[in-house]
Parts: C-alpha cells; structure tokens; sequence
C-alpha cells in the first residue's frame, strides 16, 4: 500500500542569463530561484491496484515517482510504503521495489544482459532455486532468451525495455513503478510490455503505477487514473468516473434506410445529418443508448448504427493543452 | 553478530561481482587499453627524466639528492596508481551528482557509499602503476634502501593510506556538487596540487604553504614525510620522525570524513531533470 500526504518537492535551480554578460554574471552571483514541481500531492493507492499517473510533460510525475522510491527527499510531506518511510527507512523499502525508468537504463551497458540480471540476484540476495525459477518466467513472460548473451548495447529499444523489466521484477518486489515505460518503442514492443504488465498484477497482485503519455496504454492497463498538473491532483478517479465526467456525452451514429426523419427528443441533439446518416448526442448520465436507439427506431427503420465511446485523449486534452 | 557476517558477505559478493562486471566492461575495447599501456608509463618516465636533468644542472633539490628524490616521486606514484585502479570514480563524483547518477544506486537496498567506493575497478590505472614501481624501486636501490621487515611494513601502509588520502581528498572536494549542483572542476586544480606536493619535497615551498598541506590539506603524508621517514632525512621538515609515518591514520581519518561529507551530500542529493 501507498499513501502519500501532502507531498511537496521544491528544486532550487540557477537562473540562466543570455548572453556574455549574463554568463559572467551567472559565474559571480548566480541567481537562484526556487522551483514546486510537486505541490501538494496526496493519494493513496492499495495493494493490487494498476494506477495511470498522468499529466502533462513537466508536471510532476517523474519527480513524484522518485521521492516515492527514496530517490529524493519530499521538502514537506509523507510518504509510507507498506507503512514504512522510504525517507527514513530507503533499505528496507526498496528491498520490495520494482522500478524503471524508461528514458534510463538499469543495465550495464557494455555487458551482456545476462549479467546485469546476475547483479541483481546478488544485490537482492535471491537464492540459486528462486532466481532459476524467476528467470524462467521472464524468459517464457518476455521472450528473453534470443537476446539474453547480448550486449545491451547492441539491444533495439524494445528488448533493453524487456531487459529493465525482467531486472526490475526478478525479486518479486510488490510494488512496480513504471516511468514512461513503452516511450518511443514500435507498436508490438508496446503490445509486449502491456501484456507483461497486466500478466505480473494478475499473478502477484502486484501494485503498479504508471506514468505515461500513451493512452492505450492507459485503456488498456489502469483501472484508475491520478491526473496531474502543475504539480497537484486534478483527477483522481476510476477510468470510467473520470470519462463520465469530463466527457459526458456520448454520440450515436446511425444509417437509415430511407432519409432522416425529423428527431425530436428534449436532451438528444442532432449533431451531424450527412444523406442517410445522422449523428446524435446526448447526456450519458439522463440517458441509456438503449433508450435512444429505441426511440430512434420507432421513428424510421434503421440500416446500421453505431454508438461512440468517448476517447481519453478527448477527456485529457484540456490538461495537455495548456502545457503544449 | 551472525546478522553483522551475513551483511559482510552480502556486500563482499554485490562488491566483487562488481568489480568483475567493470574489469569484463573494459576487456570489450581492448585499443583503447593499448593506447594507454603506451602513453602513461611515458608519461612518468619523462617526468623522472626531466628531474634528473633539473637535478644534474642545478644543484640537489632543497638538500634532496637525486636518489632520494626518486624515492619520493616514486613512492607518491605509487599510491598514485593504486588511487587510479581502485578509486577512480571519486574523480567523476561531481559529474554523477549533477547527471543524477546516484537514482540507481539509491533504488538498491545497499548503503550508497559502499556502492560508489566499490563501483569500479580500472584495469588500465594498472598502467600507472608501472613506472611507479620502475622509479620506486630504481630509488630504493640508489638509496640502498634497507628492505627491512618493519621497512616494508612502513612502506605498505604508507602506500595503503596514502591511496585513501588521495581518493577522499578527491571525494572531499567533489561532494561540494551536492550542495551547489556545478561541476566543481576541482579535479584540474587537486591533481595539480597533488602532483606539486607528492612529487617534489615540500621543502621547496614557503613555510605556509608547507604548513597547509602538513595541517589542513595534509597530503603531506603521502610521500614527503614517509620518505624523510624511511630515509632517514632530517633537514627542512618541522615534524618529529614519528608523526611523518602517520600516513595510514590520516587516511582511515580522511576516509571517515569523507563518508560522513558524502552522506551529508546525498541527503542534499537531487537528482536530475528528465
Ligand atoms: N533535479 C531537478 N532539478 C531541478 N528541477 C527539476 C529537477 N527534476 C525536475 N525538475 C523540474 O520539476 C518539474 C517537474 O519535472 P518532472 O517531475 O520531471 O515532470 P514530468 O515527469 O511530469 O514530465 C519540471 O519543471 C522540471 O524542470
Ligand atoms: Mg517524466
């Protein structure tokens, strides 16, 4: 379990000047301002849960996601995992982490990967039958074995992620974090990492929480979605809460046999009249398209319809925007 | 206390694992280990060299003869190498805080001076310690230094404290990044002030200076006390015979310090933007 109160992390970083004049002074005097790129932030998140932590780039995510696994220290607030502080206690809780971060490798550049696994087994001290075990699953979960004696160097983009997540998981820890983990890999790599991510919770209920830009990613995976901007919680929610809300509407697309007839329905809205077909809108919390569509058919006879789910892109996209 | 030995090996086998990891990691590119092989031994040579030269022309060198004063510049090579071999990464601590290099090992559950102290081993620092050992065993010879058994003790741990003074001073003035997130570019600077004060006999430098580097900076102790020590050389230094040889001391005291600035430093550790 995790529960975060409050969190606030402030950098302080030298203002850069333009310019010669601004370089000297910049050596001299270095200007120092201070920057919140987390302000605020409280959620917690129970065992077994796949949450999406999403936001906008620069929001606050990564930063969130390091003072969770005792990388940084929060400036005010509290973080406990499984009820210890990774502040006061970084041993004992990173014992039972799992983290990559996707723009960064884990492995060991120059060796092959096989090696970097050996590390870890040693780090975490698994014993010989556990780390065989382990492996196997990997191997069979992640395809590993075609590149396992090569040098991560060498590696595409796709297999050092599949490398990072077999290093990140072969000591069974209970909590995965996930930065951008399928960023800038082809669709299949992505497909495979989904697959991964959703075989791992269902086996061990393992608590993940993900940070991404990819909304599949997100259809896919999260049940639960913490949104962020500027540094503080906008959304919190299940998925489907979240789109009943921010997207409450939804859009029936029908083809009639003969043309549209006159619809009249207080609360649906004729959106589109193309030919045959029509496009309605209504509130998805007044009514059911079941409802719709039956008032609609007793009206004309219908060739084909289709109802539209809102996109989650749609939904976000007023995050995303004002940072773009 | 079984806990206490499960801890040990624990750390033993992450530590030696990963010294075989950086040695494998430097096997794949084998010119540019060959390059090297070539260039530092020169390097040194020349260096020797160029004193004899200094030494021949001129007279001694503030008393010291030429034998003595390859006893000194070798003995302060060696620890040199052996810095270089063990203890490199205390050159680029700096540049690790500022590109975030520490994320990795704070996800680890292992203590994170431990994993910068035994993060690397530098096959090609071996290179250093070629010369170093030429020039140091040419001035013992040339002195008739006496092998004795409490000679080569003293020798052996000046050697082994004077390779911890080196890297914590270089640790020592790194950490100050942690604070101020800037490249100190205190290498430049230390290794210069180094090479100046573990090479030569301090005695060459005004008493101030000479009481710097004996009480504040004390890299004194890496070659020039031992070596009046073990030489037997009485003129130009202030410091009884018995303090020269406290070279293993101020090590295991420069090394504690260094630790406890460098975890000062971690808590201040940001890490880097993405
Ligand atoms: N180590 C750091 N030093 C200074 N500023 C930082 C550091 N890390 C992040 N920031 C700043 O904090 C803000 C949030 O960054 P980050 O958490 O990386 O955002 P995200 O992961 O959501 O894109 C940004 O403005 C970023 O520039
Ligand atoms: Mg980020």
């Amino acid at each position: 379990m995790i529960e975060a109160t409050n969190l606030i992390k402030e950098f302080r970083v030298t203002k850069k000047e333009s310019g010669l004049r601004g370089a000297l002074k910049g050596l001299i005097r270095p200007e120092r301002e201070t920057v919140r790129a987390v302000d605020g932030v409280s959620f917690r998140i129970n065992k077994g849960e796949i949450v999406g932590y999403l936001g906008p780039n620069g929001a606050g995510k990564s930063t969130t996601v390091k003072m969770l696994t005792g990388i940084l220290h929060p400036t005010s607030g509290e973080i406990l995992i499984n009820g210890v502080s990774p502040h006061r206690e970084r041993t004992r809780v990173v014992q039972n982490l799992g983290v990559v971060f996707g723009q960064r490798t884990q492995l060991n550049w120059d060796l092959r990967l096989g090696e970097s696994f050996e590390l870890q087994r040693r780090i975490y001290r698994i014993s010989d039958d556990r780390f065989a075990a382990q492996m196997d699953t990997m191997r069979s979960l992640l395809g590993l074995t075609e590149f396992e004696n090569t040098p991560v160097r060498q590696l595409s983009l796709g297999q050092r992620m599949r490398g990072d997540l077999a290093a990140a998981m072969l000591h069974s820890p209970s909590i995965l974090f996930l930065d951008e983990p399928t960023i800038g890999l082809d669709l299949t790599a992505k497909q495979a990492i989904r697959d991964f991510i959703r075989e791992v919770n269902t086996l061990h209920q393992t608590t993940i929480i993900l940070t991404t830009h990819d909304l599949e990613d997100v259809e896919q995976l999260c049940k639960r979605l913490i949104v962020i901007n500027h540094g503080r919680v906008v959304e919190d929610g299940p998925l489907e809460d979240l789109i009943d809300r921010l997207a409450p509407y939804r859009q029936i697309e029908i083809d009639f046999v003969q043309e549209v007839p006159v619809i009249e329905i207080q609360g649906v809205d004729v959106v589109e009249v193309n030919g045959n077909r029509m496009v309605l809108q209504f509130d998805r919390r007044a009514f059911s398209a079941a409802s719709v569509i039956s008032a609609v058919t007793q009206r004309a006879a219908v060739r084909d319809l289709s109802v539209r789910e809102p996109e989650i892109a749609d939904v976000l996209k007023r995050y995303y925007q004002d940072s773009a | 206390m079984s806990d206490f030995l499960n801890s040990c090996k624990h750390y033993a086998s992450v530590g030696s694992f990963q010294g075989r990891m950086a040695l494998q990691r430097q096997l794949e590119y084998p010119l540019f280990l060959v390059s090297w092989l070539i260039m530092i031994p020169l390097k040194y040579l020349i260096g020797v060299w160029m004193l004899k030269i200094l030494v021949d022309q001129f007279q001694p060198l503030a008393g010291w003869t030429f034998p003595q004063l390859a006893f000194l510049y070798g003995l302060g090579m060696l620890s040199h190498g052996l810095m270089v071999v063990v203890s490199i990464q205390s050159w680029f601590l700096d540049h690790m805080v500022i590109q975030g290099g520490f994320d990795r090992m704070l996800l680890r559950p292992l203590n994170v001076f431990f994993q910068f102290t035994f993060m690397y081993l530098n096959l090609i620092g071996c290179v250093d310690l070629i010369p170093a050992v030429i020039i140091f065993v040419t001035g013992c010879s040339l002195t008739g230094f006496d092998w004795t058994f409490g000679n080569s003790v003293g020798v052996l741990s000046v050697v082994l404290g004077a390779t911890l003074i080196r890297s914590s001073f270089y640790t020592l003035t790194a950490c100050v990044a942690f604070w101020t997130k800037r490249a100190t570019h205190m290498r430049a600077i230390g290794h210069d002030l180094m090479e100046r004060s573990t090479l030569y006999p301090l005695s060459i430098y005004p008493k101030a200076f000479q009481w710097i580097l004996t009480f504040v900076i004390p890299l004194g102790f890496i070659s020039f006390y031992p070596s009046t020590a073990l030489l037997n050389i009485n003129h130009g230094t202030a410091l009884p015979l018995e303090i020269a040889m406290w070279t293993p001391i101020i090590g295991i005291a420069m090394f504690g310090l260094s630790q406890i600035v460098f975890n000062r430093g971690l808590r201040a550790y940001e890490s880097a933007g993405s």
